[in-house]
């Protein structure tokens, strides 16, 4: 409730953000290593992308990050606390937020009623259930559905919208929610290219705005490089590089894809 | 419908793996098949398949199809019969939605993530579901009026019990059939499993769980016209009565009745889905 009194009503959200170090955290399913021992250390407002091959350990990196996995090895410190000994649900959503690829939304439910369901956390069940019936708070949910730019869509289904508003009314939920840390698991390869930019362009712009460190996974390079200040390459849950966006070069992208799949190979000449 | 489609899915991933699960599944089909035409060679079909005056009554019965009763005597009694058919079958499936909704939320296992408790309270309600529908409504019905008499109390109950049993059951395999994506969704704002539940699962399910309560209601129709074979009032009440007599065209005119009470819950559940949909 304090984080909801303090939010600026201009902005919509706190501009609280944190850091987010990792030490030693590795992740295993059975014999497979999905992450190796990996330490990182990503500062308060900064934007990291990782990128690297389907498989690679992005994914499973982001699930650890948002809690929804455990570490096998190691902890991940979110704001100075650790991750592991937090209690779930509330108090991690204050510090935590995460969109996905697609099938993000409650499809039977308005968009504004899954804006509205980033404070599902902080409801009581009295007011959810009235929520379900008649929306309430509907003041903070409109603003966040205006700043997506999808306002006019606020009592439509959600599963009758396309693509795009999908994703840019996941990212009014993350406005809702409110956390210090943004993650993204490949947040626009669901979309078409144009599309694909201009959401991500939403995301970054509004993580930009409110300092809030953004952490993604990332399908297109270009996207990638274009977007975040800081890339991560990851192949086979290890490191390869870590570098701001301008030094990385074509040969370091070319050995991260390299010989995975041809597909994946073409794809990334076409896009280069 | 969800839950074949999922079990399909399921059966071609794990086929793929185990090809031993194929083949002895190939085997039981051989053995149910060769059961079935066992039990067709068992059947006598030569005496008393249909006794000698039969084919005469049912010309007889074909043949008062055109020429219905319509006197306002069976007109009347045939709307007052309806009315109580319908009302027996909605009061009844009233009372099945009051056990079938808690019983299938608490079946489906979703409320709670503690194993334990999963594995206790989705077992006794299953267990109890089971028992409410595997004894037939009328059953059920012979039962309460031997309990309580000819009473409408009677037929409510006797229709309320298994339909609540088979409601539940369906309703806890849709609410655990909804796609988990948006469940973690909501899960990673922080919402409980009973938040959870109100806001991704019920809203998912919902459509389906509405559409197989609209064919039960047409099930309960047909079954309240047949509880009142047992005397309880109603359509089968009258049909009886005209088949004592035998009087076929009022039979007729009680069975279009019927058939049109069925019709207009099926259109009425098809504008219902359509909304739903929009």
């Amino acid at each position: 409730m304090a984080l909801l009194k303090n939010r600026d009503q201009e902005t919509l959200y706190s501009s609280a953000s944190c850091a987010v170090e990792l030490t030693g955290v590795s992740k295993q399913y059975g014999q497979k290593e999905a992450v190796a021992p990996l330490s990182l250390s990503i500062n308060p407002g900064e934007r990291v992308a990782f990128l690297g091959p389907s498989g690679g350990g992005k994914t499973t990196l982001l699930r650890l990050l948002s809690g929804q996995l455990e570490t096998s090895t190691g902890t991940i410190m979110l704001c100075h606390r650790d991750l592991a000994t937090m209690p779930t649900g509330h108090e991690v959503s204050q510090l935590v937020g995460m969109i996905h690829q697609q099938f993000d939304l409650v499809p039977n439910l308005s968009a504004l009623q899954n804006a509205l369901a980033g404070q599902l956390g902080e409801w009581s069940l009295l007011k959810s259930l009235v929520s379900l019936v008649w929306p309430l708070n509907r003041g903070i949910g409109l603003s966040a559905l205006a700043r997506v730019g999808v306002e006019g869509i606020a009592y439509q289904r959600a599963g009758s919208l396309s693509g795009g508003e999908q994703q840019r009314v996941a990212i009014a939920r993350l406005l809702v929610q409110d956390p210090q840390v943004i993650l993204a698991d490949e947040p626009v390869s669901s979309l078409d290219p144009a599309r694909a930019g201009e959401v991500l362009q939403l995301l970054v712009g509004i993580a930009e705005e409110a300092g809030k460190t953004l952490i993604a996974s990332m399908h297109s390079v270009e996207l990638a490089r274009e977007h975040f200040s800081r890339l991560i390459g990851l192949r086979n849950g290890v490191v390869i590089f870590d570098l701001p966006s301008h030094e990385v070069t074509e040969d370091m992208l070319h050995d991260l894809y390299d010989l995975y799949d041809l597909y994946d190979l073409q794809g990334l000449r076409a896009e280069a | 419908m969800t839950s074949m489609t999922s079990m399909t899915s399921m059966t071609s991933r794990d086929s793929a793996q185990k090809p031993k699960l194929l083949e002895s599944r190939r085997v039981l089909t051989l053995i149910l098949l060769a059961a079935f035409i066992w039990s067709l060679l068992n059947l006598d079909w030569t005496s008393g398949f249909i006794h000698s005056g039969g084919i005469r009554a049912m010309g007889e019965f074909a043949s008062a199809l055109f020429s219905l009763d319509l006197s306002i005597d069976t007109l009347t009694t045939a709307i007052s019969a309806s009315w109580t058919t319908v009302a027996y079958a909605i009061a009844g499936l009233t009372l099945a939605l009051l056990i079938g909704i808690p019983l299938g939320a608490i079946g489906s296992g979703v409320l709670t993530k503690s194993a334990w408790v999963k594995f206790s309270s989705t077992g006794v309600t299953r267990f109890a579901l089971a028992f409410f529908r595997s004894i037939h409504e009328l059953v059920w019905a012979w039962l309460f009026v031997a309990a309580i008499g000819l009473s409408p109390i009677a037929a409510v109950l006797a229709l309320a019990i298994p339909y609540g049993g088979i409601l539940g059951r369906i309703y806890a395999e849709l609410l655990q059939d909804v796609p988990e994506a948006p469940l973690q969704s909501l899960r990673s704002t922080g919402a409980s499993e009973w938040r959870v539940f109100w806001y991704g699962r019920l809203p998912m399910a919902l459509p389906d769980m509405l559409s197989y309560t609209f064919y039960r209601l047409e099930c309960g129709i047909r079954s309240a016209a047949i509880m009142s074979f047992v005397g309880l009032g109603g359509l089968g009440h009258e049909v009886r009565i005209a088949l004592d007599d035998p009087a076929y065209p009022q039979v007729w005119t009680y069975l279009l009745f019927l058939i049109g009470l069925v019709v207009i819950v099926d259109v009425w559940s098809t504008m219902v889905r359509r909304r739903l949909s929009e």
